[in-house]
């Protein structure tokens, strides 16, 4: 099989919204809203029924933390999604620079069995 | 020439409908924008389910024979280095079940997959995934369109995919391992 890696050099971290109503979410809209709010790239990651996972590049996060109240309000524009009492924001620190080493020179899936002896599922 | 397609999205947010699937539509408008007679369906989402991924696709490349089958979502390291995220099992199905097959691997300088595109055949149907998050999924299929017209093979087509996903990140030079 033919196969390269590449290694994407870019910064970001995760931002989480925990503690909403999420149905018919557009995410397009979403990362559209917080782009104009940030004036950064933002994509969303993972979705759940009360969650939203996002990465946001080239930013620092007390940028985030600071705006935390008005990055709530901003996202309940978006289709799809209801805040509540109990909305919160949490975003992590920026990513840290492995050595390419640590980078595995396997595809990552592998077989079954191997995969679930090293990430269980 | 592509005259049939199936569009596979996957997720358990798509299925239960937490998320839009805006991907599909936008799939399906690029190939008949490209191919104006290409019959093309959207099939059920499926769950992020291994088996079920690998049987829907193995059911309809052999039964359906189409000339295309598109995999949305499930193409980043997921589960594997979050237990917040879903599980990504796309790329995984396909490294399975397909005959001939190229891939590419766009990692974070955190170490971490963030998209695995697998381009490759099951008998005659040619067979790509596409990431989850909408403008990425939209540039994938642009660039694999751009390619297949000009009749690329496979190991083409997945480096110009490639680019195109990567070309989304801010990021500065891309290094090859």
């Amino acid at each position: 099989m033919d196969q390269e890696y590449i290694i994407a050099h870019a910064d970001k971290l995760v931002m989480k919204i925990s503690g909403l109503r999420v149905k018919g979410l557009n995410t397009k809209q979403l990362e559209q809203i917080l782009m104009e709010k940030l004036h950064t790239l933002v994509r969303v990651i993972g979705v759940t029924g009360e969650d939203i996972e996002m990465d946001v590049y080239d930013i620092e996060p007390d940028q985030i933390q600071r705006n935390a109240r008005g990055l709530i309000e901003t996202i309940s524009l978006a289709e799809g999604i209801t805040v509540t009492e109990v909305t919160k924001l949490s975003c992590s620190e920026k990513i840290l620079e492995v050595d390419f080493d640590q980078i595995p020179k396997q595809p990552i899936s592998g077989c079954a069995r191997e995969r679930w002896i090293r990430h269980p599922c | 020439m592509l005259n049939t397609a199936y569009i596979i999205p996957t997720g358990d947010e798509i299925r239960n409908g937490v998320v839009q699937d805006l991907d599909a539509p936008e799939i399906i408008g690029q190939i008949v924008r490209v191919y104006p007679k290409a019959e093309v369906t959207r099939l059920c989402p499926l769950y992020d389910d291994e088996d079920a991924i690998y049987n829907k696709i193995r059911e309809i490349a052999l039964q359906k024979k189409p000339d295309l089958i598109v995999l949305i979502g499930g193409s980043g390291g997921g589960h594997r280095f979050s237990s917040t995220l879903g599980k990504d099992y796309t790329h995984s199905v396909l490294e399975q079940c397909l005959d001939q097959r190229c891939s590419r691997e766009i990692y974070g300088k955190n170490g971490h997959l963030w998209c695995k595109l697998v381009c490759g055949k099951k008998g005659s149907t040619l067979i790509i995934n596409v990431p989850g998050p909408y403008q990425e999924a939209k540039a994938a299929m642009e660039a694999f369109l751009k390619a297949l017209t000009k009749e690329a093979g496979i190991e083409d087509i997945c480096n110009a995919m490639a680019e195109a996903v990567y070309a989304q990140y801010p990021a500065g030079a891309a290094k090859t391992l």
